[in-house]
């Protein structure tokens, strides 16, 4: 025989479970904005039921069992690497950006115009070798040669300097998200043994996850099983461990297994600038020491105004060329000393003429200086484009998984009004339901036996 | 598998691809106002190289005639003295066949020597002509008058050769030396030396040797005189030949690079108004679709 009140509890459950239902899509539209945000859902299950003896079991109504947390875990394994290459992919491309614009190629003013102008000024030399204007001019324009060359070498190493600060940066913000990931796998893990679903918190700890992805490669892998480690992740960074349950490992210096992600493509740029024959300081390199020596060598061979020796026109610092290539500060002061002779007479030009004609001199690695300078813009060209392609390629395919996890967990706002309106009806219907089990009780209870009275 | 479409996405997708015709619509705005399609290396890195080589040769070319422009002017200056030198050898020779004749006394040679002797001092002042400072006989002596007016009939230049380039490594010789048109006082057959001994046979009344011999050397340096001005002709005629050439190179290299850098304009602007058209779709339908949701339609 079931209790009188039955009715009253079942109504109340209902009650209560629709609200929770409420608060719950209350929560998700608050959130609808929120980054990492997976909506979730007040899962409804039947209490058990009231063996009403004779007549079978008696329904007692609804409870939330608990707060489903919608996610497909899969998804976000590959969000993950998706991210490690979209970063990787716009580090990269934002490296070359720079070192393409330190090139600041096709133009009247880039490198190719000044060796441009510097052949042209030992022509000018050889028409007129016995003015001393001509051969200042030939001086100052051998000079604004060497500049140029000093500049873009000192934007190789300013990149460079740029990148190894920026990976510092990186590696404190890194160990700054494992320790945030460590602490909150604290919190997930006693809220899990309370026996407790902490939505909110994963969906804090996988935003994390997805933000450390674009610093680096990442792996995450769940504790498995032991007592205690309910909710818990290894982390590891670059092939090194980062986050190892709830205990947070600091990293001292890049890790050394990086494929993926910003810090590797930084990396990248680095390797593209200083890489030994193929990097594009070396090239530059070599690109300032063929001019320096075929030029040096040349000049050396011819005589100057007085009729003496040359000696040399380009002076450098082996192994750091391009950086340190400067026209000999005798030569532009006195402009006669430069050899355009080879027998020593003013008007010989002979000796000009032979280094204007080192122009099209087999000087660097097979090829001419104009050649491997266009050689070396052309490859810094093919790499932006690459990793621009790249870039586009990366961020297109995460904009579609992201796209595809937003289906999944994103919170739908009219879905949620939908909720809403039926919740709101639910807990209208039961609160009906609630009133008429009240006056039925008071029927009984004020109204019963009072007959005659 | 039907997708559930939620908020967040709706605003992702017009975000990424409002950006992308923006993005669009920036670079094509940027080829508008710069004139240009290649404005760094990544855009066509195949073009870049071929740009850097054709501006490489367009200033090569521009270099090439300035040398051919400076290499006329030497010419055009050689070939004038050269001119007034061969006017004073066929007046030396007036004089010469004037002195060779009997009627022509003593006294009248004396005169005539007199002028030969003038006409030596033309000789030698034309040997000096300058070209922008310098000295255009004198060999590689530029800065050295070459002959002393007035002075030792001696040549002070040398034989050197001075080169122009006038293609990549075509090299042409532009000067003429005084040794090989005027000579030297102490070289017999020279026009100088020819001259000087006109000068003394026509004052020691020396009629057999003005007749023949004397005669004959100016014949020879006059000869030779002429097929100098003929060789500066002839290398005039190169120089024109290599200018048209260069010219005609510069421009068809002009053409190529403009192929290569420059944005076809037609192009690009039905392109922009193209991409413009798109992103104002973009934009309303986005601000359409934002906008509205079943709240507006609820109670």
């Amino acid at each position: 025989m079931s209790s009188t009140f039955l009715g009253l509890e079942t109504a109340l459950r209902g009650l209560l479970a629709q609200q929770r239902a409420i608060d719950t899509t209350g929560h998700n539209i608050s959130n609808a904005n929120t980054p990492g945000y997976s909506r979730q859902v007040a899962e409804l299950v039947t209490t058990p039921a009231f063996s009403d003896l004779g007549s079978g079991q008696l329904g007692t109504g609804v409870d939330v069992v608990q707060y489903q947390r919608i996610r497909d875990g899969f998804i976000d394994i590959q969000v993950r690497a998706q991210t490690m290459r979209q970063g990787y992919t716009q580090a990269q491309q934002s490296g070359l950006s720079q070192v393409e614009q330190a090139l600041s190629e096709p133009s009247d003013t880039g490198l190719g115009a000044l060796l441009g102008k510097y052949w042209a000024a030992w022509q000018n030399v050889t028409n007129a070798p016995d003015d001393i204007a001509t051969r200042q001019a030939l001086a100052q324009s051998a000079a604004a040669l060497a500049d140029g060359i000093n500049a873009l070498a000192s934007q190789l190493n300013t990149i460079q300097a740029q990148i190894t600060q920026n990976e510092n940066l990186t590696l404190v913000q890194v160990n700054s998200i494992g320790s945030q990931i460590a602490s909150l796998t604290g919190s997930i893990e006693q809220a899990m043994l309370a026996g407790q679903q902490p939505n909110d918190l994963l969906d804090k700890r996988d935003l994390l996850i997805d933000q450390l992805s674009a610093l680096g490669n990442v792996t995450v892998a769940t504790s498995a099983g032991a007592p205690g480690t309910l909710g818990s992740v290894d982390v590891t960074f670059g092939g090194s461990a980062l986050v190892s349950g709830a205990a947070a490992v600091a990293l001292g210096a890049l890790p050394g297994g990086l494929t993926s992600g910003q810090l590797a493509g930084m990396q990248a740029v680095v390797t593209a600038i200083n890489a030994p024959v193929t990097g594009y300081l070396t090239q530059l390199n070599a690109l300032a020491a063929a001019l320096a020596s075929t030029t040096n060598i040349q000049h050396a061979l011819g005589k100057d105004l007085s009729g003496i020796a040359g000696g040399a026109f380009f002076t450098v610092t082996a192994s750091n060329e391009a950086a340190t290539i400067a026209v000999d500060p005798l030569l532009l002061a006195s402009p006669g000393l430069i050899a355009a002779s080879t027998s020593g007479q003013p008007g010989d030009g002979s000796n000009a003429l032979a280094i204007a004609g080192l122009q099209a001199a087999l000087a660097v690695g097979g090829a001419t200086i104009d050649k491997a300078y266009s050689q070396l813009v052309t490859q810094i060209g093919s790499d932006a484009q690459q990793a621009q392609a790249g870039l586009d390629n990366a961020s297109a395919l995460l904009d579609a998984l992201t796209n595809r996890r937003q289906s999944v967990s994103g919170v739908s706002l009219d879905e949620e009004m939908v909720n809403l309106l039926q919740f709101q009806r639910g807990y209208q219907a039961a609160a009906r339901a609630l009133t008429a089990m009240d006056e039925m009780i008071d029927q009984l209870v004020n109204r019963t036996g009072r007959v005659g009275l | 598998m039907t997708s559930r479409i939620t908020n967040s996405m709706l605003v992702t997708n017009l975000l990424a691809d409002l950006q992308s015709v923006t993005g669009r619509l920036a670079r094509t705005q940027q080829e508008l106002s710069s004139g240009k399609q290649i404005l760094k290396p990544s855009d066509d890195p195949f073009g870049t190289s071929r740009a850097l080589a054709l501006r490489a040769d367009l200033a090569a070319n521009r270099q090439y005639q300035n040398n051919v422009n400076d290499a006329f002017a030497w010419q055009s200056v050689t070939d004038t003295a050269l001119g007034s030198i061969h006017d004073i050898v066929l007046r030396a020779r007036d004089l010469v066949v004037q002195g060779a004749s009997s009627p022509t006394g003593a006294s009248g040679r004396q005169a005539l020597a007199a002028e030969i002797d003038q006409l030596i001092e033309s000789v030698k002042t034309a040997g000096n002509t300058q070209y922008a400072g310098q000295y255009v006989f004198a060999g590689a002596k530029t800065t050295t008058a070459p002959y002393a007016p007035g002075g030792a009939d001696t040549y002070s230049g040398d034989n050197a050769s001075l080169l122009r380039e006038i293609g990549p490594g075509v090299h042409i010789p532009v000067n003429v030396t005084g040794a090989g048109v005027i000579g030297d006082g102490s070289t017999v057959g020279s026009l100088l030396a020819t001259l000087r001994t006109i000068s003394s046979d026509l004052k020691s009344n020396n009629i057999s040797s003005l007749g023949t011999t004397d005669l004959a050397a100016l014949d020879a340096a006059s000869d030779n005189v002429s097929t100098v001005i003929a060789s500066v002709g002839a290398g005039a005629n190169r120089l024109q030949t290599a200018l048209a050439r260069l010219q005609q190179f510069e421009e068809s290299s002009a053409r190529l690079l403009s192929n290569t850098e420059d944005a076809d304009m037609a192009k690009t602007l039905v392109d922009y108004s193209q991409q413009q058209a798109v992103y104002l779709a973009a934009l309303k339908a986005g601000a359409q679709i934002i906008q509205p949701s079943l709240m507006d339609f609820l109670r």
